[in-house]
Parts: structure tokens; sequence; C-alpha cells
């Protein structure tokens, strides 16, 4: 089965990876204008996000910002 | 009042705010409306993918105030450093409060970590903000690396307790070349203005204003001490005396020679 480690929880997709990480983020509920994503360690920049491709294994982080002194 | 300039940035205000611990996003905006700051600082997190998350940047006009994200949770160089690239890819501006503190108990930073995480920063064009122990010697060596200022801290952050470094930080305000912005631990407006009055260039304040019963009068008490301790500072101290030494003339009078 295709898998992602995102945040560094394994989650699985027994239906197939979204295509693109842009697909996933809509899939999580994740708006893509407040996010940052790291795939295995590279950060990808907001406009490329569309064109960015995944496959199983990767590992994938998402931040974003929040309160903090 | 003189400006505050930062890596040749002009400011009016000399009171920076941080973001955290607000009861809401609402209330957080009114503070910091009424503090009158220029610089608000923000956090980086794990997005959580099982529930909603709430977006700080909505509530925050980044058009009035320049957005300063930290590396708080880094406990290493290597940690701060990859923080600092997500912060940067998420602003699209390379303004950075570097901290890295690896003791969860007093939250103390690490010196030798941000010294290390500074001069790799520096060189990948980021303008770096360190927050440091009242460490002049330090402080001198981020100076030398190429940090926009220095941030000592007054007592461990969240702390209220004061200017416990006092001594220190009268050393690094006398020895830095960089504005030294007070940063941790001031939990009054008369800490602020105790910081401004020995010379700091600026202050940062989160936890007094965040968890007080009413943030944004807090926040406008702080601005003005802010303020005052700054005008008292430029208009040269006073010279203290163990001694007293009259106000009104002690000219005799209603008494015999």
């Amino acid at each position: 089965m295709e898998v992602l480690k995102i945040n560094g929880i394994e989650k699985q997709f027994p239906d197939g990876l979204p295509k693109t990480l842009i697909e996933l983020l809509k899939q999580l509920d994740i708006n893509q204008a407040t996010v940052v994503a790291e795939i295995n360690g590279k950060i990808i920049a907001r406009e490329d996000f569309s064109q960015t491709q995944l496959s199983s294994g990767q590992r994938i982080e998402l931040v974003r910002f929040v309160g903090g002194g | 009042m003189d400006k505050l300039i930062i890596a040749g940035r002009e400011f009016n205000s000399r009171l920076l705010i941080g973001t955290g611990k607000f009861a809401s996003c609402g209330l957080m905006a009114e503070a910091i409306e009424k503090s009158g700051t220029e610089i608000v600082t923000v956090a980086l997190r794990r997005v959580d993918i099982e529930n909603e998350n709430d977006d700080i940047l909505s509530s925050i006009d980044r058009t009035r105030y320049l957005l300063l994200p930290n590396t708080s949770g880094a406990r290493s160089a290597d940690e701060a450093v990859r923080l600092a690239r997500l912060a940067r890819a998420a602003t699209g501006i390379n303004w950075l409060k570097l901290e890295v503190t690896p003791d969860p108990y007093y939250l103390l930073p690490d010196p030798v970590e941000t010294l290390k995480a500074a001069e790799i920063l520096v060189k990948d064009d980021f303008v770096v903000l360190p927050y440091i122990n009242a460490d002049p010697v330090l402080a001198k060596k981020l100076e030398d690396v190429g940090t926009a200022t220095v941030m000592p801290l007054a007592s461990p952050i969240g702390s209220n307790q004061g200017l416990k470094t006092r001594a220190a930080l009268e050393i690094i305000i006398e020895q830095a070349n960089v504005p030294v912005v007070v940063d941790a631990g001031l939990g009054l407006p008369s800490h602020a203005a105790d910081a401004m009055e020995i010379g700091a260039d600026a202050v940062l304040v989160n936890t007094a204003i965040a968890t007080a019963a009413d943030p944004p009068e807090m926040a406008a008490a702080f601005k003005l001490a802010v303020q005052a301790g700054r005008m008292a500072y430029e208009s040269g101290k006073p010279a203290v005396s163990s001694r007293a030494s009259a106000s009104s003339p002690l000219t005799g009078f209603l008494r015999e020679k």
C-alpha cells in the first residue's frame, strides 16, 4: 500500500496517493495559502505546490505560523 | 525620541510584541494595535492534520507590522537553521529571531549552538536577531559574525521577574555597536521602563501583555513605559549620591544666624 509520512505520522492511502502536493492539501483540508511544505527535507515553494508530484514513502512536513514570543 | 534602526530599517516604536498565549486572535490584534508596535514575533509549528487550524496571520496586518518569525522549539543549530529556512519560505522575508533553547525548564538559550546558527544564517542573507543569555562576550561574538541586534534576556522567558541580569545588561549596552533588545522576563511596564532607562534600544514583551486580565490596556501601558524610559535615557541620567542634596536653597531663615 502507498504511504506518506506526514508530520511524523505514517498515513496510508488505500485508494492511491494524491497526484500532487496541492491535491494532498485539499484532501487534508489544509489551506495552502498558510502552509509551508518540506518533502524529504527539501522546502517546496508555494508556487510549486501544484506541480510537485508525490511518491510512496516520502517524508512530508507541513508547518504554519502560530502565536509565539 | 530617536528612531530605532535595525539593519538599516527605521522604526518609530521601541516595543516589540510576541503573539503567544493570547486567549484569542481578536484580543491579540487589539493588543498589537494599542501597543504601537511595528514588529511582531510568530512561531512555526506542525499543522495538525486531524483538526482544524487557526490562521494567526489573518489577524496581523502585514502592511503595518513587520513579521519576525522565531525558531522556538529548536534545540540545536541545525534545527534552528531548518526552521529559519521554512519561515523564510513562508513569509518571503529574511528577518529572524534566532532562539535555540535545549533546556525545557528554564528555556535558557544555548550560546554555542546560537552562535553556530547565527554564522550560517548571516551567510545565508538572513537578518538575524539572536535571543541570548545576558553574556557580554557572546554578544560581541554575535555582533562580530554580523547579527543585526543582540537580544539578551532580563530573566527566564515568561517568568515576569524583571531585570535580574541588570549588571550584565549594562555591560552589553555599553559595548554593543548593534541595537540591544531586552527580551524575556519583563513582567511589568516598570521593568520595561527600567530596561530603557539603562540604555536598551528596545524591548520585546509577550507574556506580561498576553496573560494580563486586559491585554490591550496592558499593551498601552507598556507603550507609555517604553516611551518614558527612552525619553529619560535620552535626557541624560542625573547623578546618584549616597547623601542628600537639597532641592530647595539652604539659605537660613526664621532663625538666628
